[in-house]
């Protein structure tokens, strides 16, 4: 019965192909400009580390001003002083904890051709890459021992060492950055957690850093971050070591702490921690300190642009636009054929029967426009990766998975039997004798 | 004051020309009552197209009440209609989603009618056909020979001096058939012209002149004094 | 002239009506709201940074040898540049306005770190800042040579200067009571140190588009030693393009001892500035296009359905009398009418969406003529649409009304 109606159904589909071009091209285009959107609020609101993400959490402390807080209504700064980070670090009351933060360097490549080149680096304790499940193609981080000389050593980018090493094992041999010889530990397999959640105070979305290296030898180097530095205090001296010791906060911290009591035990020692800084006349605000794990600190954050909501809501809008259009049209389509439908009726097609034969020409239109749907959302992207074209993480919010791909196809199922239901219930209300008579 | 010299109409396709009128001529005075037979295909529906001014023609000349129709524009000639033809149809032709006031008062909207002249000429035809209980009925709350009697008081509102009466009893069962039959034979009492076309022998009969039809001409045009003699 | 029947005809078959009716009311909501987000973003996009865009660029000097002197490199570097013919001026300062980054300060006008301090972008500039950004000083006096400031932080000194030049807007959030009279006043930095105002500029933007103090920025009379730095070059107007290459590849070989990068210029700076803006622009401009055409086709083939459906029905009208205009004025007002209901809607919708989004979005409220003309836009759209299908209908011959069906 079924192929008798999807041949009712093409039938009326080829009578009124403009009609039927104008459906499927309202589904497609809702579908489309729906899933376009909601693909790129699923990457950007997307989970960057799945498997650990309740495990890692952000710190925050309240080390701020005494007349205003860091951020409205009472939040605390988002990065941390070197003085707490290098405290919390030394403690180590957590199972693992990283401090870093963002700079830059120069590479000199010792080959005769080759330019010296500027690359994002990152400075950080060894804990970073066991914490944040770091993928290595060679070798392994530093160890402890490495953090606590100081010693020059650094984990590669994989693209770094493609420059270098023309992508050879490099682990033992040195690199020279800004005058200093580094000895190379390791190379990392390609990594991009999206968004960026270790450090989004820069570009949320940003690649990750180029090369890494010990946190210490970059306080020895001197290094300042290249991502964000806030005051609220004067520093009184101009020094280095003045502005180690200084209010300002320019490094993030994350701990990894397993279950609930462990959050709430590493509170608390949060808070005796600052309880013991008051004392000494640091932190004049009262208590609020703040763990957050990954998810929670992306929502804290807001990395899924505004921009972006407002887009999702109109999105779907459009949807419920290019449905009701779909509906007017399948309505007036059935009404036109209500004579047809009466007649059917009077010659024994049970209610069922034309419910059937309407929903399966529905269903019809709305498939075909579900898969055109999923065509025009893959336009969608292209053209969103054509406006923001100089943003380079672009091609990550633009990559349609199959989950993406497979809501594509059940929202234009369901788009087009929601369309479909009400005409052909309202097809199923035609009274047999109503259409006998003449019109 | 209905006049017609070897109207002609001719329907062309690509490949056939049908000739539906050849070389009509027929004269209507004031005030009769005419039925026109024929067989189907005879020319019957195209004549009245014509003299209702709904179709033009391809050769001849109308006269109607002195009007010679044959050049007029559309806009004339939907004036025309408008104000001196009243038409009723086989099939009522009522508008399915107007209720009995509203339907007759279709074509009082297209003449400058202010609203209390149309509000007492549609109280007036409702009355008239014996439907003023049902003025805000929809025609399928009706039972046909009531909507039929909606159709006349529609026809009749404008006061036309034509009535062009298309099977006018074609879809009713004889009982209704003929309660409209009274009715129209009353309005032509008053003093209106009417041309029915009919199959109905025994209608026809009663019209007061017969005209039938064969292949587009009139083939008998006094049949009317036979059948009313016969008929007496 | 006929709206009381044709409104009742329609009432009696309301679901169709009300569905074209509910789409224009959506579409409405969605115009209206991208619209005035639109106009959000151009009147952002519109603000001048102040300096003169088109002939400026700037690049960054990395210094990265432990033996680079960035003080001696710069001042042969700025020696050079201003030589260099084809160039304006050219000053090392840390920033330039849209670019992103910068360096902010608070200001206040009594010492105390209880008082609330004014947030204004810091410029690092010297006597040739003024000239180089191009920026209209409309009181006081440019920095002499001599007020320049050697800023080294080893050396543990001052350390920051005890005049600047202000702009405007930061006059006026300083002193809102006297913004003209800033001349000679003095402000507190850093909680209590002492600043003395010698100008005041038009306009200079903070390097932050979205700051909602853009307009507040400071010069300071300061060459700091550092081994990176950033050269901001003016160059004579219609030389730009051809200078850009020429000073980078001088600037690369004059010292081995550094890297040039990101050789910029400030229209590329703010075309990546606005990029989201302009493409957010883009996007609505589209999506309101596409919804409004839908919507219009929508039209289109409702009315072709009701024209084919009642095919019969106008013959009938057009044998009562109607005339030609007369069905298609019938149609006009049918669609005129459900537009109406539809834009009524529509103004609702979109006074709750712009209620929602205000609220969460932190956008501006609509401005009242958007929604009398996005009303008027969308009739139009109805009554353009309708035409052709009314149009059609003109064309059913009376004749139909004899014809059985």
């Amino acid at each position: 019965m079924i192929s008798y109606y999807a041949k009712l159904g093409l039938l009326s589909i080829r009578q009124n192909p403009v009609l039927s071009a104008l459906m499927v091209a309202a589904i497609a285009t809702g579908i489309g400009a729906c899933m376009t959107i909601v693909n790129i609020d699923y990457v950007m609101s997307g989970n960057p580390i799945p498997h650990r993400s309740s495990l890692l959490y952000h710190v925050q402390l309240d080390s701020w001003d005494p007349y205003e807080a860091a951020e409205e209504p009472n939040e605390p700064p988002d990065q941390v002083t070197y003085l707490d980070g290098t405290a919390l670090l030394k403690a180590g009351k957590a199972r693992r904890q990283v401090l870093s933060y963002r700079t830059g360097r120069v590479i000199q490549p010792d080959g005769d051709g080759q330019l010296p080149f500027q690359v994002s680096s990152r400075s950080t304790s060894a804990d970073f890459f066991s914490m944040f499940d770091v993928p290595f193609l060679y070798g392994s981080a530093w160890d402890k021992a490495a953090d606590d000389s100081a010693a020059y050593v650094v984990v590669l980018g994989r693209e770094v060492n493609e420059q270098l090493f023309g992508g050879q094992d490099p682990v033992g041999r040195n690199v020279v950055m800004n005058g200093d010889t580094y000895r190379v530990t390791g190379v990392l397999d390609n990594w991009q957690p999206t968004p960026k959640f270790y450090d989004v105070s820069n570009q949320s979305f940003g690649e990750v850093e180029e090369v890494y290296f010990p946190l210490s030898v970059s306080i020895a180097e001197e290094l300042s971050s290249s991502g964000n530095t806030n005051c609220w205090k004067p520093v009184p001296e101009t020094t280095w070591q003045a502005f180690l010791n200084s209010e300002c906060v320019w490094m993030q911290l994350w701990v990894e702490l397993h279950g609930e009591t462990e959050r709430s035990d590493y509170l608390a020692y949060l808070d005796a921690y600052v309880e013991s800084q008051k004392a000494i006349g640091r932190f004049p605000r009262p208590l609020n300190n703040r763990l957050y794990n990954v998810m929670e600190w992306m929502q804290n954050q807001e990395v899924v642009e505004s921009d972006v909501k407002v887009l999702l809501g109109l999105a779907v809008l459009f949807l419920v636009v290019c449905l009701l259009n779909t509906i007017g049209l399948l309505l007036a389509k059935i009404m036109r054929r209500a004579g047809d439908i009466g007649l059917r009726r009077a010659l024994g097609a049970s209610r069922n029967a034309v419910f059937a034969q309407y929903i399966v020409e529905a269903g019809l239109i709305g498939i075909v426009g579900g898969v055109a749907g999923i065509g025009m959302t893959m336009l969608g992207l292209q053209g969103i990766r054509i406006l923001y074209g100089e943003f380079d993480f672009i091609d990550r919010l633009v990559h349609l998975d199959w989950i993406m791909m497979s809501t594509a196809i059940i929202l234009a199922i369901v788009s087009a039997l929601a369309a479909a239901l009400y005409p052909t219930w309202r097809a199923c209300g035609i009274h047999p004798a109503s259409q006998l008579k003449s019109l | 004051m209905l006049n017609m010299k070897d109207v002609s109409k001719i329907y062309r396709t690509e490949s056939v020309e049908t000739h539906a009128l050849r070389e009509f001529s027929f004269d209507v005075d004031e005030g009769e009552f005419i039925s026109v037979t024929g067989p189907s295909g005879s020319g019957k529906t195209t004549f009245l197209n014509i003299a209702g001014l709904l179709e033009e023609f391809s050769g001849g000349t109308y006269e109607l009440d002195g009007c010679n129709v044959t050049n007029l524009n559309d806009r004339e000639r939907s004036r025309l209609r408008n104000e001196k033809i009243g038409f009723i149809f086989q099939s009522f032709n009522l508008i399915p989603e107007l209720d009995v006031f509203d339907n007759v008062d279709v074509p009082l909207r297209y003449r400058k009618f202010s609203s209390a002249e149309r509000r007492k000429r549609i109280d007036r035809v409702i009355d008239l056909v014996g439907l003023g209980s049902r003025a805000h009925h929809l025609p399928s709350q009706l039972s046909g020979g009531q909507q039929q009697r909606v159709a006349i008081a529609r026809a009749l509102a404008g006061e036309p001096r034509f009535l062009l009466a298309d099977e006018p009893t074609g879809n009713l069962d004889s009982q209704m058939a003929e309660s409209v039959m009274e009715l129209l034979e009353d309005i032509n009492r008053n003093g209106t012209t009417i041309i029915m076309v009919t199959h109905e022998k025994n209608l026809a009969k009663r019209a007061r002149r017969n005209i039938f039809m064969r292949d587009g001409c009139v083939s008998n045009n006094d049949s009317a004094l036979h059948l009313a003699a016969s008929s007496a | 002239m006929e709206i009381g029947p044709i409104w009742r005809a329609m009432s009696r078959n309301k679901t169709s009506y009300l569905l074209i009716a509910m789409q224009i009311a959506v579409t409405m909501a969605i115009m209206v709201n991208a619209f005035s987000i639109i106009q959000e973003r151009s009147r952002m996009m519109a603000r001048p940074s102040g300096v003169d865009e088109d002939n400026i660029f700037y690049l960054s000097s990395i210094g990265f040898l432990p033996e680079f002197d960035g003080r001696s490199a710069s001042e042969e570097d700025l020696d050079a540049l201003r030589r260099f013919p084809g160039v304006a001026n050219a000053i090392m300062t840390n920033t330039v306005p849209l670019q992103g980054g910068g360096w902010s300060q608070g200001l206040r006008t009594e010492p105390g770190e209880e008082i609330e301090s004014i947030g204004v972008a810091v410029y690092f500039v010297d006597e040739h800042g003024i000239d180089t950004f191009d920026v209209n000083l409309t009181q006081g006096r440019n920095f002499a040579p001599t007020e320049i400031m050697m800023f080294d932080p080893d050396a543990n000194g001052a350390r920051w200067p005890d005049k600047i030049i202000i702009t405007q807007a930061m006059a006026e959030a300083l002193f809102p009571d006297s913004p003209n009279d800033a001349i000679g006043r003095t402000v507190y930095i850093e909680d209590d140190l002492p600043i003395t105002i010698i100008g005041v500029l038009q306009r200079m933007q903070a390097a932050w588009k979205e700051w909602s103090g853009v307009e507040r920025a400071m010069l300071v009379p300061m060459k700091r030693k550092q081994n990176s730095f950033r050269y901001v070059i003016r160059a004579e107007p219609g030389y730009r393009d051809e200078l850009m290459p020429q000073i980078e590849k001088m600037l690369a070989e004059k010292n081995t001892g550094r890297i040039i990068r990101g050789m910029t210029t400030m229209t590329e700076t703010r075309e990546r500035s606005y990029l989201e803006d302009s493409a957010m622009i883009k996007l609505l401009v589209f999506i309101v296009g596409v919804l409004t055409a839908i919507t219009g086709l929508g039209i289109v083939g409702l009315a072709s359905f009701s024209v084919a459906r009642r095919s019969k029905q106008i013959g009938v009208r057009r044998a009562l009398g109607a005339t030609r205009p007369a069905i298609l004025r019938y149609f006009m007002l049918e669609n005129f009418l459900i537009s109406s209901v539809g834009v009524v809607g529509g103004a609702l919708l979109a006074v709750g969406l712009n209620v929602w989004m205000v609220h969460a979005f932190d956008l501006t409220p609509i401005a009242w003529y958007v929604i009398p003309t996005a009303m008027l836009i969308l009739w139009l759209v109805g009554q353009l649409a309708v035409f052709g299908p009314a149009r059609r209908a003109t064309l059913v011959s009376p004749a139909v009304a004899t014809r059985a069906v």
